[in-house]
């Protein structure tokens, strides 16, 4: 997700082209090329620009109703005459296409989903298997203490900054609750308990939350073509 | 009266201009063809002919029918066959530059709609995708997403592009 604003201007996006199985998008107002996966002018008016992220979640639906405030949360609603075009096995269809590009030699399969963070000059990927399997995970990228966190769905996941008060904070999930959202929380070394969201419910930091981590949700090969000395975490 | 041998040239002429108007179309068709490798020279050059296509296609289509109709009398059968393909290759052309057929595979979002969590017929395993600014909240069903591709939405006065 980004934000549409460039060199001072609003620029409306339409789909344009592919690129390796990215898609290109073009903006109406300068007709410049942007590769959607990196936010990146890569031709036209403004070509090196770059779009800002803009924070945001892969949540199930039932997650973010229970997380967003009443009152003020819109779901986007079908658009009338393509309920067929919405193909719940996208997933599973897009798995069985070629690649266009391949990296061998970092463990990874090319369609494998990874979890990309980029922070002080380095790239690190998480193969979404591996964090699944061992929630949560931690780990340092450019000396940030990392934890990513699967939540009480279990398909939702969030990468937050261990840091609280300027120190390096142990996070664990509680080994008895249940995958209720409502008994699902964290622990951590400072006694204190923190939800999903990343805020501390109980202990000294209540109320207080911690830092989120951008990453893009990426299939091993695209994401390796855009960051070509991504390491891969492999605890 | 225009020789033989001029016909030929002429001909020859027009064949040739409707095969670059062809070319102006078909390569950055043939190079960003799905689930293709793209280099990024092939890219360049896919970015600089449909740069240059529309204004060009027409010119093609003009001198093409500039030709038919210095050729169209006298000319043989055959001849006559084609001068029509020339020009129906030449008006292909110069339509499809303008078109985006990406756009017809994947229909954009003319008019966003959206609809309360409780109004919402999602199923609450459903993904979507979340933002949340100020205190405004959007969910963005990622089955949606995965077929729109783009939609330029509005929260809280801020302008984002939920790309998927």
């Amino acid at each position: 997700m980004w934000k549409r604003t460039a060199r001072g201007r609003e620029l409306h996006f339409y789909l344009a082209g592919i690129n390796n199985q990215n898609f290109l998008m073009r903006d109406r107002e300068t007709g410049s090329w942007w590769q959607q996966i990196t936010g990146r002018a890569i031709a036209g008016e403004l070509a090196g620009s770059t779009l800002e992220l803009m924070p945001s979640d892969e949540l199930t639906f039932a997650l973010w109703k229970s997380e967003s405030p009443q009152g003020h949360s819109l779901v986007l609603s079908p658009v009338g005459g393509h309920e067929k075009d919405y193909d719940n096995k996208w997933e599973e269809e897009v798995a069985k296409y070629p690649v266009p590009l391949t990296f061998p030699g970092q463990g990874l399969k090319d369609r494998d989903v990874i979890l990309g963070v980029r922070m002080g000059g380095q790239a690190r990927a998480f193969p979404l298997a591996k964090v699944r399997g061992q929630t949560p995970v931690e780990d340092r990228v450019a000396g940030v203490p990392l934890v990513i966190v699967t939540g009480p769905d279990g398909e939702s996941v969030r990468i937050f900054r261990s840091q609280w008060n300027g120190l390096d904070i142990e996070i664990y999930r509680e080994a008895s609750n249940g995958e209720q959202n409502q008994d699902w929380r964290l622990l951590d070394s400072q006694a204190n308990t923190w939800n999903f969201a990343g805020c501390a419910t109980s202990g000294p930091a209540t109320g207080q939350c911690l830092q989120k981590i951008n990453f893009v949700k990426d299939y091993w090969f695209d994401w390796k073509n855009y960051n070509p000395g991504t390491t891969v975490y492999s605890h | 009266m225009p020789t033989q041998s001029e016909n030929r040239w002429t001909s020859l002429l027009m064949g040739l201009v409707a095969f670059v108007s062809l070319s102006l179309f078909l390569i950055p068709a043939f190079i960003i063809r799905p689930f293709r490798h793209q280099s990024e020279t092939a890219l360049d050059l896919t970015f600089a002919v449909k740069r240059v296509a529309p204004a060009l296609t027409l010119l093609a289509l003009a001198c093409v029918l500039a030709l038919a109709w210095r050729l169209w009398r006298g000319a043989s059968r055959i001849l006559r066959t084609g001068i029509v393909t020339a020009v129906a290759l030449s008006v292909t052309s110069a339509v499809m530059v303008r078109q985006n057929y990406f756009e017809w595979m994947f229909r954009p979002i003319a008019a966003a709609g959206f609809a309360s969590p409780n109004d919402s017929h999602l199923g609450d395993k459903e993904m979507v995708m979340a933002v949340q600014i100020g205190r405004e909240a959007r969910a963005y069903p990622i089955v949606q997403m995965a077929y729109h591709h783009i939609l330029n939405d509005t929260v809280a006065e801020e302008p984002i592009a939920v790309t998927y």
